[in-house]
């Protein structure tokens, strides 16, 4: 029961690029994924995004999905991430093993909704499609063989609390391997919708930057494949790394704002290190949710310098590079933060110039190598929803 | 100005969703935010809205709306002046 | 140690029942979320900004608490909230959409923006109660007994968490299905929470 549970395969596409190792490629160059819109047809044009850099039609040849086939595109991503996790974590389908299936998505089939809207009674049936459950039926279709499918829609902290629910269905002996992680791709609906509250930037976001006005919205999906380590050693797979950690609690605050004093936060983080054992001097590194928007970054900050007070190890947030991917955010993070770790490498917080005063540290401006054991992502959700992850390598 | 007051204060009450009280209810001098009403900062956008929709004022971000929202007659007395509808 | 069901709410569109006691409102056509917030005497303006999904869960989850969480102030570590339903915030959703459907009339509206996430419903009753503990959201094709009883175990699996509000909270065209319940560890002789019981409960 108290085993560690580990990580064997990860999966990724974002406006970086497809796959880990263009994304680690991206991360080293400094090349952001963020610009000018170009595959979502909105009115609202002069908002910087991070796209992935493949149409609907490119994705589908490159899985050779038949074109009858009606399938949109927040599903596609996470076929294009998934593909990838699957072939590192090396499955047998042969293999009698109960596999979960967790996947983390809001908006679903929205954007083929919207577009089609007005015409959906004489074009295809995109509306079948529209749900969030129909996204990842739809994924775990291309591949089969799942045991349990579910869908988790908690907002931004969406992918991140399909880890930890995937991990308690490890610890409670539920199943043999949970796959987990989300997908989303931009749609004018909550582009729209983040427009409204007034929270999106014109220029290229800047976390933790005492000038910062927002966020940037990204699209994107990210898996990880979580199993005890000794499934993982009975099937001859090394793994990447450990999850050493993690917590989900609520700041019961306000809908979408956080807390002041990011109650919420501090919470997620002091339980996520009571979990893994660790104490805030362990932890070298923190990917930030780091949105960008003036009330996360000072709830977060606040947040951190309340649990590390003199310790705090260095924090980036690495939005300026994939875009906030919403309800994928916390898996493409979680996969940015290993990679980090397994490359002894913290990529910078792009875009960084002026110190918050309200904050006694600065994210890292430049990429930083640096010897990493232990690092800590966070993503927080509307609704308070806060969850923390903690990766380690394994000794 | 009187008859702007209270379509104003009939106006918020439709908008923000304040079933609970009647365009008496509310004193045009009060202020609108923390105390007062209590209204918060998703309100805040709501009136933003409010004011494009209804009276073609366009407000670039949040913070322009602090000095208007202060009271019901400050914000009837700012519309007056700037409205385009 | 036995986990028993400390409290329930069965809430629909014919029926308002807690713990065995059946609420009898006057239910007119026009009846409604906002009736029977009224009949229960709450003082809480900001339920009427809600949308008709978090109006239904804020209901039942008073009432199912009722007697139960008297200070409503002091932050509860070890309860958390883990909720189902199998058409997420589409109710709300479509009244957004009404706000940029036409080009000519374009104004989308923030509060409603707000609710188009199924899980604020979690977000209210966690902010009226403080309740800090996990937070979960999940979509299921069926109101199922057994993914209900699997997710509250699985969050008891953090031995930090002694108490979990948990259920199916379900609106969409005007048909409201809430069945919620609070779990507790403890050992006096309640309802045992096991799988037949929160099937009995719903039916």
């Amino acid at each position: 029961m108290n085993e560690d549970i580990v990580v064997t395969g990860m999966g990724i596409i974002t406006g970086l690029g497809y796959g880990k190792k263009q994304t680690l490629e991206a991360l080293r160059l400094q090349h952001s994924g963020i610009g000018k819109i170009n595959y979502l047809q909105t009115i609202h044009a002069d908002y910087p995004v991070s796209e992935v850099k493949m149409s609907d039609n490119e994705m589908r040849n490159f899985l050779k999905i038949p074109s009858e086939k009606i399938i949109t595109r927040t599903p596609l991503l996470g076929i294009m991430a998934l593909n990838e996790a699957i072939n590192e974590a090396r499955f047998d389908k042969n293999e009698a093993r109960k596999i979960a299936f967790i996947n983390g998505t809001t908006v679903g089939g929205m954007e083929k909704s919207e577009q089609y809207y007005p015409e959906f009674i004489n074009t295809e049936h995109y509306i079948e499609n529209h749900d969030c459950g129909s996204s990842s039926e739809a994924i775990a279709e291309y591949f089969g063989n799942f045991d349990m499918i579910t869908t988790i829609s908690t907002a931004c902290s969406s992918a991140a609390n399909a880890i930890v629910l995937g991990a308690n269905l490890l610890k409670t002996e539920r199943v043999d391997v949970a796959i987990v992680g989300g997908t989303e791709c931009l749609s004018k609906f909550h582009l729209n919708g983040f427009n409204t509250l007034m929270i999106l930037d014109k220029a290229a976001c800047r976390p933790f930057d005492a000038t910062r006005t927002g966020l940037n919205l990204g699209e994107g999906a990210a898996y990880l494949v979580l199993e005890k380590a000794s499934n993982a050693q009975q099937r001859n797979i090394k793994p990447l790394c450990k999850l050493s950690g993690y917590a989900n609690t609520c700041d019961a605050y306000h809908q979408t704002a956080s807390s002041p004093d990011g109650q919420g936060a501090y919470l997620a983080m002091q339980n996520a290190l009571y979990e893994s054992q660790l104490k805030p001097e362990d932890i070298d590194y923190i990917n930030a949710h780091g949105t960008g928007t003036e009330n996360n970054d000072l709830s977060e900050g606040t947040a951190i310098m309340r649990i590390f007070k003199d310790t705090i190890p260095p924090v980036s947030s690495t939005k300026p590079f994939t875009g906030h991917t919403t309800s994928a955010a916390g898996s493409v993070e979680s996969i940015i933060s290993i990679l980090a770790l397994q490359h002894d490498f913290i990529p910078a917080n792009l875009n960084f110039n002026h110190p918050m005063p309200e904050l006694s540290f600065q994210p890292v401006k430049e990429n930083i190598t640096k010897k990493l054991q232990h690092v800590l992502t966070n993503s927080f959700g509307f609704g308070g929803n806060d969850t923390t992850c903690i990766f380690s390598k394994i000794e | 100005m009187e008859a702007l007051i209270l379509e104003l204060k009939k106006e918020i009450i439709e908008v923000l969703n304040l079933e609970e009280l009647t365009p008496e209810d509310i004193n045009e001098d009060a202020p609108l935010f923390v105390e007062g009403l209590g209204l918060d900062s998703i309100d805040a956008l709501e009136l933003i809205v409010l004011m494009e929709k209804n009276y073609g004022i366009k407000l670039n971000n949040a913070a322009e709306g602090r000095d208007i929202f202060k009271s019901v007659r400050i914000m009837a007395e700012y519309i007056a002046k700037n409205r385009t509808k | 140690m036995n986990i028993n069901i400390a409290s329930y709410c069965r809430l629909t569109n014919h029926k308002l029942e807690v713990n065995d006691i059946d609420i009898q409102i006057q239910k007119t056509e026009a009846s409604s979320l906002n009736d029977i917030y009224r009949h229960l005497n709450l003082s809480y303006p900001k339920f009427f900004k809600m949308d008709n999904l978090s109006k239904a869960g804020f209901l039942a989850s008073e009432l199912l608490l009722k007697n139960i969480i008297i200070d409503k102030e002091t932050p509860k570590k070890d309860m958390a909230i883990v909720l189902m339903n199998r058409s997420a915030s589409l109710d709300n959703d479509r009244t957004y959409q009404t706000t940029i459907q036409d080009e000519n009339n374009f104004f989308p509206s923030p509060s409603v923006f707000v609710y188009t996430l199924s899980n604020i419903v979690n977000g209210e009753i966690a902010i009226r109660n403080k309740i800090m503990g996990e937070s979960s959201f999940y979509i299921s094709e069926n109101f199922s007994p057994e993914k209900i009883y699997s997710a509250v175990m699985n969050t008891f699996s953090d031995p930090n968490i002694n108490q979990v509000i948990c259920g199916w909270v379900d609106y969409e065209f005007n048909e409201c299905d809430v069945l919620l319940l609070l779990i507790r560890k403890e050992n006096q002789e309640k309802i045992p929470f096991n799988v037949n019981n929160i099937y009995h409960l719903y039916t």
